[in-house]
């Protein structure tokens, strides 16, 4: 038979991806859905439970309290991020010097380990130690808790997460904010508005696409919270830190429950496409 | 196109016979030993398998460190699944046998001509019972053990009105009280008599709650018969003495585990530890720095000897071996009273015997390492764990409820310990159906 090596050759430079999609995704995804219906140890062979591991996710009160507890960390973790890069983002869009050192140095943060970052912020959160509480008690405040309180624990977590990526929506906004047309401003200038109505009629409605970007990055790096409870405060104090994926993390590898825990990823996954559907629709204005 | 076509051939095939490595078992007869992959115990490997194969021509052992991961216990699971488990591993946690037990992965040793023997000269008939598997058959030799005792500074308890360490809770709480200081002077405690981990993670309560709970209950069990049977006077009295020491700021809530060490440098008194800590001790304590060892506490009416926890590893033969005779008559030989010396002097590792203290062959060693004879006294009396493939899970659930009732008091001691057993007794229900 005449192989037509125009016809195959097509098909042989796209199968090395497809090899890797097959491997590394397709497989993967089916056989996490297969194993929700089955309990395995790794060790022993899988065993057929149909939909058990469904109705343990529902009456499972500490998955309850991870999800919880990773939109707490939403809640405060996104309008801060926004906020502080956005501000940040405008004065380093102005013209400062050592612009280049500071636009580096708010960066920093986002390229170093996320276990030396979360290290250095358990020794400032130190309760008799940490810097934190060394300043507050400097100024005739009391120590703070910050990672031993359980009401207090989930924010210091989230404003450590904040300073360790905010550098990367820095540059996010300072792109956005440099594609608005400067006539805008001008026309703006001309009718006599404040610098507070530009922003907001302005700069705002135009740096919308960003705007949503940022949301949707954040909610997705959000929502895989994991090093910062895992390293600082173990989950704890009183499950106040767990979160969603540290729970999963924990069934599976810790007790090695690989068919529950492909059960819960399943079900986070789905949480996370719908949470993005809603955003989508909510936050992205159409042109 | 043709030579392209034999390239990705071959490169499958390469890649399917480099999965397909059986974990360097070369020869059928041949033996392939994992040991621990400290640094110690690496060079106690090495000596033994290099003596064994200059003296033997029968068989060779190959040793290699467990391969770096995460934890060993990771790197045999993804043995187990791959089946490129060795022939021998060394230093398996006892808690962790059951499972593979039941997961048929491991040899029954005790189908082993001789195997029996040699474990009731090696050990007290309690230590066979307390590793004999739910089966009823019994997978692991006893090796190694590294028992948890309280080690405390002894220039700062000689200042103490007591001037020796605590034996019970009430002297504990006492010594407590007049150790703790505030040196700054800005109203918070800075100097702890003890502490302990207060992180939820279920091994941390081997080094707290777990020693307590066997030197108060004389080495009771925390599960039998798929049933919890902690739910007694022993784990409530812990509980209420651990509460105390944090209600009253005795042992630090912070977690002090990522400063410079804060028992070498003077900020607590006391601590729950093993042995490994001597040559820590040793190598980092200032000038001056005097310390020693004693039993955990004990309620107050305790009678009887102080039980511990072992922290047990023993040695097990993996289902892939091809010849387990081989592999028992090389640990035969490696566990002998000389391959114990060898562990002693190597590693500072206690190994699990009986005559651990009687035998002259290991007099020289503890006259020349005093600290380790305390331990060798304690090793009379210490304890592995149960026998169940959830243990994690039986101590993640009591570590939850530790939480929540010694360090933060949201719960009374007998209402935590009540809660923990519940749930425990409802995980073996689960497991069941």
């Amino acid at each position: 038979m005449k192989i037509n090596k125009q016809k195959i050759l097509p098909y042989l430079l796209v199968s090395p991806y497809i090899f890797h999609f097959a491997l590394f995704i397709a497989f993967p995804v089916v056989f996490s859905v297969v194993l929700t219906f089955h309990k395995w140890n790794i060790i022993s062979p899988m065993e057929f439970i149909g939909i058990k591991n469904y109705v343990r996710l529902f009456n499972d009160k500490v998955f309850l309290k991870s999800m919880i507890n990773t939109l707490i960390f939403l809640a405060i973790h996104i309008p801060l991020q926004i906020i502080v890069a956005l501000f940040l983002a405008e004065v380093l869009n102005q013209k400062l010097k050592f612009q280049g050192f500071f636009r580096a140095a708010f960066f920093l943060p986002v390229i170093v380990s996320g276990v030396v970052v979360t290290i250095l912020w358990q020794q400032m959160f130190g309760f008799d130690t940490g810097l934190l509480n060394r300043i507050l008690v400097a100024i005739g405040l009391g120590k703070v808790g910050w990672l031993t309180d359980p009401d207090v624990a989930m924010t210091s977590i989230a404003v450590m997460a904040t300073w360790k990526n905010v550098g990367l929506y820095i540059v996010l906004f300072l792109v956005g904010l440099q594609t608005v047309p400067t006539h805008y401003y001008e026309a703006a200038d001309l009718e006599g508005a404040s610098r507070m109505q530009k922003f907001f009629k302005i700069t705002l409605p135009m740096i919308n696409p960003t705007i949503f970007m940022v949301v949707i990055l954040s909610t997705i790096g959000g929502f895989s919270l994991f090093i910062e409870p895992y390293i600082m405060t173990g989950w704890g104090p009183l499950n106040s830190t767990i979160s969603a994926v540290l729970y999963i993390y924990k069934q599976g590898f810790f007790y090695y429950h690989m068919g529950y825990a492909a059960t819960l990823g399943l079900f986070f996954a789905l949480i996370i496409f719908a949470v993005v559907i809603i955003q989508k629709r909510f936050v992205e204005v159409k042109d | 196109m043709l030579k392209t076509k034999s390239n990705i051939v071959f490169l499958l095939f390469l890649i399917i016979l480099i999965s397909c490595n059986s974990g360097g078992n070369k020869n059928g007869d041949d033996l392939v030993y994992w040991s621990s992959n400290n640094s110690y115990e690496i060079n106690y490997a090495r000596t033994t398998t290099q003596i064994w194969n200059k003296n033997n021509n029968q068989f060779k052992v190959s040793f290699q460190p467990v391969p770096e991961g995460q934890s060993s216990e990771e790197i045999i699971l993804a043995a187990v699944v791959g089946k490129t488990t060795p022939d021998i591993y060394s230093n398996m946690w006892q808690g962790d046998v059951e499972a593979y037990a039941q997961a048929g992965i491991l040899i029954p040793l005790d189908t082993l001509e001789g195997f029996m023997n040699f474990l009731y000269e090696r050990c007290d008939s309690s230590v066979v019972e307390e590793i004999r598997s739910l089966d009823g058959h019994i997978y692991q030799i006893p090796w190694k053990i590294n028992p948890i005792m309280l080690i405390y500074n002894e220039n700062l308890i000689n200042n103490l009105s007591l001037q020796r360490p605590p034996n019970n809770y009430s002297e504990f709480l006492s010594l407590s009280k007049e150790f703790q200081k505030d040196t700054d002077g800005d109203g918070y405690v800075d100097k702890w008599f003890g502490y302990a981990e207060v992180q939820v993670t279920w091994w941390q309560r081997f080094f707290d709650f777990y020693p307590l709970y066997l030197a108060s209950s004389g080495g009771a069990s925390l599960v039998k018969n798929k049933k919890a049977v902690f739910n007694n006077e022993h784990a409530i009295n812990v509980f209420k003495f651990l509460r105390n020491l944090y209600k009253k700021n005795y042992f630090s809530k912070e977690r002090l585990s990522a400063r410079q060490d804060v028992f070498l440098a003077s900020v607590i008194a006391t601590r729950f530890t093993g042995p490994w800590e001597i040559i820590h001790a040793d190598n980092f304590k200032p000038k001056g720095f005097e310390y020693n060892f004693a039993p955990m506490p004990v309620p107050n009416s305790h009678v009887g000897p102080i039980y511990t926890y072992g922290d047990p590893k023993n040695i097990v033969i993996f289902n892939t071996c091809k010849n387990p005779k081989n592999a028992w008559q090389y640990l035969k030989t490696m566990i002998t009273a000389e391959g114990d010396l060898e562990l002693l002097n190597i590693t500072n590792q206690l190994p699990r015997r009986k005559d651990l203290v009687k035998n002259k062959l290991f007099e020289k060693y503890f006259n020349k390492n005093p600290k380790m004879k305390t331990f060798a006294y304690q090793s009379k009396y210490v304890r592995g764990t149960d026998a169940s493939p959830v243990l994690k899970e039986v101590f993640d659930l009591i570590s939850q409820q530790y939480e929540a009732c010694v360090v933060y008091g949201t719960k009374t001691p007998e209402q935590a310990v009540h809660d923990a057993a519940d749930a425990v007794d409802l995980l073996f229900l689960t497991e069941q159906k």
